[in-house]
C-alpha cells in the first residue's frame, strides 16, 4: 500500500516539529527517514501511524485519508514496548486479540510469526528473560502478526548491539522481500539507512522539512551481494554524511 | 535465588528466632518486671487456651471483624484507587482525603466510630477499614500512575478500546503496586483490629488480652499476644505467596 503525506505540519507548544512535509512512498518500498535530532522524524512516523494528529495537511494510505491507527499499519518501537507480564506468545497475539481474532487462529498466527523471526522455542518465555535483540524480534513478530501492508519502525535497532543489529537487519530484509510490505524506517545510523533502503529521506530540523531524497540503487539481496564491502556503499554513506553534516 | 542462598536465608531465620527466644528467656529470668512470663510458660498457656476453646472463639470473632473491614477495604479501595488514577480530577480530589487519613492518628477516630456504630463487630470492622483502606487506595492509584506511556501508545497503535486499555494494560501494570498495597493494608488492618478491640470491644482477641491482664494471668495475656502475632505473620505470608505467584514473570 502506498503512503502520501501532503503539507503535513505539527507544532508542539512553541516548537514547530514539522512544516509542510510532502512526500510519497510507493507500495512495497523500503524508505528510511533520517535527520538530526529535532527534525521530527519520529513525529512524522507517528502521524503516519495515526498516533499523533497533524495540525494541517493529510496522510493518505492507499489513497484514503488517515484519521487514526488502522489495521493496515503496525508499529515497531525503539524500546520494544512489550508487556512484561505476558509470555512471548501472548505478546505476539496482542494485536490480533485487539482485532477480535479468535483464540485458535490467534495462536496459530503467533506461532507462525514467532518462528518466522527466529524465536521458535521461546513461545513461553517472558520478555525479561530475553536479550534486547530477541525482545525486538518479539516486537517485530507482534507487528507482522496482524498482517499489515505497512510496517512503521521507530529506531527499532537503536538499543541493540552492533553484531546483533547486523544479523537482524539481514533478517528484516529477508522478511520484507518475502512479505512485500511497505516499510517506513526511522534511524539515525547512516550505514543502516543506506544498507536497508530503496530511498533515504533526509529531514532538516526546526522546523522539520524534507531536505533531500537519496535513491539507493544497490543490488538486492544485499547480504548476498556483500554490499557493505562495495565502493558504491561507502560512497553513498559518505554522501549522506556530507548532507547531514551541513544540517547539524 | 540459588539453593545455597536459600539455605543461608533459612539459617538466618532460625538463628534470629533462637536469639529472640533466648533474649525473651533472659528477660523473664532477669525479673525486669514482676511476673514477666518466659517463652515456655507462654506456650503452655497458649495450648491451654486452645484446649479451653476460649482462644478459638475469640479468634473467630476477631477474624470476622477483620474479614469484614479488610474485605470492604479491598472491594472499595482497589476500584477507587484505579478510578482515581484513570480519571485524574477524581484522583486529585480524593488523594487529599487519603493523605489526611494516613497522616491522622487514626486511633483518634475510634470514639467517633463508637458513637456512630455502637460497640459491636461492625464498629471494629469500621476501624479496620479506616486503618487499611487509605494504603490500598493510594497504592492502586500510584500503580495506575506508573503505567508506562509507551505501552499505552503501543496498544493505541493496535486501535485499543478504552475498556480494553484498562483491562489489558492499566490493571496488569498496576498489579505489583496493588498487591504491595494489599500486603501493607493487611498489616495495618491487624493494627486497627487490635487497637479497636483493646479500646472498645467486649469480645475478640483484644478482650482476651485485656481480661487476662486484669486477672493478672500474664502468661495467658502473652499467649494471646503471641497468637495474634502468629496470625498476622501467617496472613501476611499468604499474601506474599500470592504476590510471587501472580508475578512469576518478574524472575
Amino acid at each position: 500500500m502506498d503512503i502520501a503525506a501532503r503539507g503535513v505540519s505539527r507544532r508542539f507548544g512553541s516548537v514547530q516539529a514539522l512544516a509542510e512535509v510532502t512526500l510519497a512512498i510507493r507500495s512495497g518500498e523500503f524508505v528510511t527517514l533520517i535527520g538530526p535530532s529535532g527534525c521530527g522524524k519520529t513525529t512524522l512516523l507517528k502521524i503516519i501511524g495515526g498516533l499523533v494528529a497533524a495540525d494541517t495537511g493529510e496522510i493518505l494510505i492507499g489513497g484514503r485519508r488517515v484519521a487514526g491507527p488502522g489495521r493496515e499499519r503496525s508499529m515497531v518501537f525503539q524500546d520494544f514496548a512489550l508487556l512484561p507480564w505476558a509470555t512471548v506468545k501472548r505478546n505476539v497475539e496482542f494485536g490480533l486479540l485487539l482485532a477480535g481474532v479468535g483464540r485458535e487462529e490467534r495462536e496459530a498466527a503467533a506461532l507462525r510469526y514467532i518462528a518466522k523471526v527466529g524465536l521458535a522455542g521461546f513461545e513461553d518465555a517472558y520478555p525479561g528473560q530475553l536479550s534486547g535483540g530477541m525482545q525486538q524480534r518479539v516486537g517485530l513478530a507482534r507487528a507482522l502478526a496482524v498482517n499489515p501492508a505497512i510496517l512503521l519502525m521507530d529506531e527499532p535497532f537503536a538499543s541493540i548491539d552492533e553484531q546483533t543489529r547486523r544479523l537482524f537487519q539481514d533478517d528484516l530484509l529477508a522478511l520484507w522481500s518475502d512479505e512485500r510490505k511497505t516499510v517506513v524506517f526511522v534511524t539515525h545510523s547512516m550505514e543502516e539507512a543506506i544498507y536497508l533502503s530503496d530511498r533515504v529521506i533526509v529531514l532538516s530540523p526546526r522546523p522539520g522539512r524534507v531536505h533531500e531524497v537519496l535513491d539507493v540503487a544497490l543490488p538486492r539481496p544485499r547480504d548476498a551481494a556483500d554490499v557493505r564491502a562495495s565502493v558504491e556503499f561507502t560512497r553513498l554513506v559518505d554522501g549522506l554524511w556530507k548532507i547531514l553534516r551541513k544540517l547539524q | 535465588m540459588g539453593a545455597s542462598e536459600r539455605r543461608l536465608v533459612l539459617g538466618f531465620r532460625v538463628a534470629s528466632l533462637v536469639a529472640f527466644l533466648l533474649l525473651w528467656e533472659w528477660a523473664a529470668r532477669a525479673r525486669i518486671s514482676f511476673n514477666f512470663p518466659g517463652p515456655w510458660p507462654t506456650v503452655l498457656a497458649l495450648l491451654d487456651l486452645v484446649r479451653g476453646g476460649g482462644l478459638l472463639s475469640a479468634t473467630a470473632t476477631s477474624a470476622l471483624s477483620l474479614a469484614l473491614g479488610f474485605g470492604t477495604a479491598l472491594i472499595v479501595g482497589i476500584p477507587l484507587g484505579l478510578v482515581m488514577g484513570v480519571v485524574r480530577p477524581v484522583g486529585r480530589v480524593a488523594r487529599v482525603y487519603c493523605d489526611l487519613l494516613i497522616a491522622l492518628p487514626t486511633a483518634a477516630l475510634i470514639p467517633l466510630v463508637i458513637l456512630t456504630f455502637g460497640i459491636n463487630v461492625v464498629s471494629s470492622a469500621a476501624i479496620v477499614f479506616v486503618f487499611s483502606a487509605p494504603f490500598i487506595i493510594m497504592n492502586a492509584y500510584g500503580g495506575v500512575r506508573d503505567v508506562r506511556p509507551r505501552l499505552v501508545e503501543m496498544a493505541r497503535s493496535f486501535n485499543v478500546s478504552p475498556l480494553r486499555l484498562f483491562t489489558l494494560i492499566v490493571v496488569p501494570s498496576a498489579l505489583p503496586m496493588i498487591l504491595s498495597g494489599v500486603r501493607y493494608g493487611l498489616s495495618r488492618a491487624f493494627v486497627g483490629l487490635i487497637i479497636a478491640e483493646l479500646l472498645l470491644s467486649p469480645f475478640g482477641l483484644g478482650r482476651l488480652i485485656m481480661v487476662s491482664r486484669s486477672m493478672f494471668e500474664h502468661d495467658r495475656m502473652f499467649a494471646a499476644v503471641l497468637w495474634t502475632v502468629l496470625l498476622a505473620v501467617g496472613a501476611l505470608a499468604l499474601v506474599s505467596r500470592l504476590e510471587t505467584r501472580l508475578m512469576r514473570w518478574r524472575t
